[in-house]
């Protein structure tokens, strides 16, 4: 008996049943479904992580004002902990690293025409273009002389643009934050949520000197928010880090035993958190897949033993004209084997249509892989394989007697 | 090995089978010897329990006996796994069933074709053969039925359709006539006996109705398990009328 003949009972079979099939395959398509959804999902974090550390340059370190101690803490002992445009200009001169960016951060009423929005705005130098990849669609960024001259230029992604300027040219237009004209000279390329949660289509940069005089608004212009600096590739990320450390604690004067006033934060440590998280939320639904699969299997066993019972005397007949036992275990093996693999295939249906929906509704892109695909129909097969043998080896230890003799 | 040995199709010696039903071992057949030659056409006659059924399913190695040893064509089954049975079944034993046996979620053809599928041959082969059959029996126009759309006497001509497509030298028929009414019986008896005469094909078939048995050329006749009488079935049926009529007879 060959496998096209034993495919087409199987499916005869199934289809004798078709309820009966369709409710137990559900455990089989539930259990593929997550499986795949959970491969899927994991990839797409995997990639995402892996583009946003790209965009994000590698190597990158965020320090930041203060220490360990909460702000109080520091009162009561009469220090202020600030980062200033100084401290950022000699950790640039590190060679250890490729450059230090300083910014300012705040969130202000943004407004052109009629239109109004509260944004983010960062005020940041050249130095930060390079360091963060940036790159410019169209226009251009500011340059050092307008840092030195504290000049009202905005740099906007590309989302503020079609907010404020649709289907309009924004450069040489004005921008008014918190009601200072603000002149577009450039419009970021890119977009998507970055690692560090700021989307790069909904940036608005401008000179940290402006951002200082006329946003900010601070008795200490030379403080900062951040300074974002890149190690360089050739130097171990933990050397650069205790560079700075050294720099910045000679530059603070802090003494030998006291703890640093700022803090330095590497964002491959963020990476790692994200890996964390996607990789427990593919365990949990990982873990809901093998449940279902197990569940499904049982299912499958189950109905295979009841189906045996059925068609003993089908199985009689069968033997009585030449099956041999082993045409009767692949038989009924070949059913299972088909009804779990019909399973597998609804199961990557449907999660095809739940990647589809995550897509669209969470801005994060998931799709199926074949990879995906190709272990969903590898684990229906094992499942039905496994699941499926016991009975269909029942069913083939009948002796043919029995089975004619069977009402 | 004699000549005869060679030449007999069944040759069974001493043939004893017991039931276990709980621990008590109930026999059923006591030290059956039958050989049945190529080109018979012979008819078992008992009453329940006399062990007919029981002797047919052994002889289509449906099941194996307890003792003694049955030789088909020369072959000891008493030696064959569980697979090298079901080959025997395939190609050299045709069975014909009271009940028809037909799958019924299967086209005709198909039920004919099974054998054929078991022994290996492609589909398109099978189906080939199985329609030439089904034509031989005059059922060519109903190859795409169910069985269950057909009559009686039709699904049991499908049934002998399929016993034979695998041109299986013996036919063994259980009660093939119990299900059907007179007329049909004497047609599928017919039919039955130009097999026998026109493709030399050996049946042996159990009957409990003497009409049917009629048709064959030897009858044995079993009670409790013991070969009460071998020899011509014209004799054999008269003396079994003869010992009614006395038993009738000797009723007030």
């Amino acid at each position: 008996m060959n496998l096209i003949q034993v495919l087409i009972e199987s499916l005869r079979s199934m289809a004798a049943n078709r309820l009966r099939t369709a409710l137990t395959m559900l455990g089989i398509v539930i259990g593929i479904a997550s499986v795949v959804l959970l491969l899927a999902i994991g990839d797409s974090m995997q990639r995402f992580i892996g583009k946003e550390l790209q965009m994000l340059g590698t190597n990158m370190l965020y320090v930041m004002p203060g220490g360990d101690r909460t702000a109080g803490q520091r009162a009561r002992e009469g220090k202020v902990a600030a980062l200033t445009l100084d401290d950022a200009e000699a950790l640039n001169a590190l060679p250890s690293l490729t450059g230090a960016a300083p910014a300012l951060q705040g969130s202000f009423k943004l407004s052109a025409g009629n239109e109004t929005l509260n944004s983010t705005v960062s005020g940041v130098t050249p130095a930060m273009f390079a360091i963060r990849n940036w790159q410019l669609a169209q226009g251009t960024m500011f340059g050092e002389a307008d840092i030195r001259a504290s000049a009202r230029l905005v740099v906007i992604g590309q989302k503020v643009a079609d907010q404020f300027f649709y289907r309009l040219d924004p450069l040489g237009r004005y921008l008014r934050i918190e009601n200072v004209a603000f002149q577009v000279i450039g419009v970021l390329a890119g977009e998507g949520r970055q690692i560090d949660g700021t989307d790069l289509s909904e940036l608005v940069l401008v000179p940290i000197t402006a951002a200082s005089a006329n946003l900010v608004k601070t008795p200490f212009p030379q403080n900062v928010h951040y300074v974002a600096a890149q190690g360089r590739p050739d130097v171990a990320l933990p050397d650069a880090i205790a560079d700075i450390e050294d720099v910045l604690r000679s530059r603070h004067r802090i003494r030998l035993d006291d703890p640093d006033d700022f803090r330095i934060q590497n964002l491959s440590t963020f990476a790692e958190t994200a890996n964390k998280i996607s990789a427990g939320v593919a365990l949990l639904l990982g873990l809901i897949g093998a449940i279902s699969l197990l569940v499904g299997g049982i299912g499958i066993m189950n109905i295979m033993l009841v189906s045996v019972t059925e068609r003993t005397r089908e199985i009689g007949i069968r033997m009585a004209i030449g099956a041999r036992p082993g045409d009767v275990l692949l038989q009924f093996l070949a059913e299972a084997v088909v009804i779990c693999l019909a399973g597998g295939l609804v199961g990557i249906a449907i999660a095809a249509a739940g990647a589809a929906l995550i897509t669209r509704l969470a801005d994060f892109e998931v799709y199926l892989t074949l990879s995906a695909v190709i272990v969903a129909c590898g684990f229906s097969t094992v499942v039905g394989i496994f699941f499926g043998f016991y009975p269909a080896r029942r069913a083939s230890r009948l002796l043919p007697v029995d089975c004619l003799r069977y009402e | 090995m004699s000549e005869a040995a060679v030449n007999a199709l069944i040759d069974i010696r001493g043939v004893s089978k017991s039931y276990l039903s709980g621990s008590v071992e109930t026999p059923v057949l006591h030290g059956v010897d039958l050989r049945v030659e190529r080109g018979d056409f012979v008819s078992i006659m008992g009453q329940s329990g006399s062990g007919k059924s029981t002797l047919m399913n052994i002889l289509g190695c449906l099941d194996q006996a307890s003792g003694g040893a049955y030789l088909l064509d020369g072959a000891d089954t008493r030696t064959l796994d569980r697979a090298q049975l079901a080959a025997i079944r395939n190609r050299s034993i045709g069975f014909v069933f009271q009940s028809f046996n037909l799958i019924k979620r299967m086209s005709v053809a198909e039920n004919v074709a099974l054998p054929l599928i078991y022994a290996g041959i492609g589909r398109a082969r099978a189906h080939a053969r199985a329609v030439a059959e089904l034509e031989r029996v005059g059922l060519g126009e109903f190859a795409r039925r169910t069985p269950s759309q057909l009559s009686g006497g039709q699904q049991q001509r499908v049934a002998i359709a399929r016993a034979l497509v695998t041109d299986a030298p013996l036919l063994l028929a259980d009660e093939p006539t119990g299900n059907l009414d007179t007329h049909t019986s004497d047609d599928i008896m017919t039919g039955f006996q130009a097999l026998n005469r026109e493709r030399g094909i050996t049946i042996v078939l159990v009957t409990h109705e003497a009409d049917v048995a009629a048709y064959s050329r030897r009858l044995v006749r079993l009670k409790d398990g013991q070969v009460m009488y071998d020899g011509p079935a014209v004799e054999g049926l008269r003396q079994l009328a003869a010992s009614h009529a006395s038993r009738d007879g000797a009723r007030p």
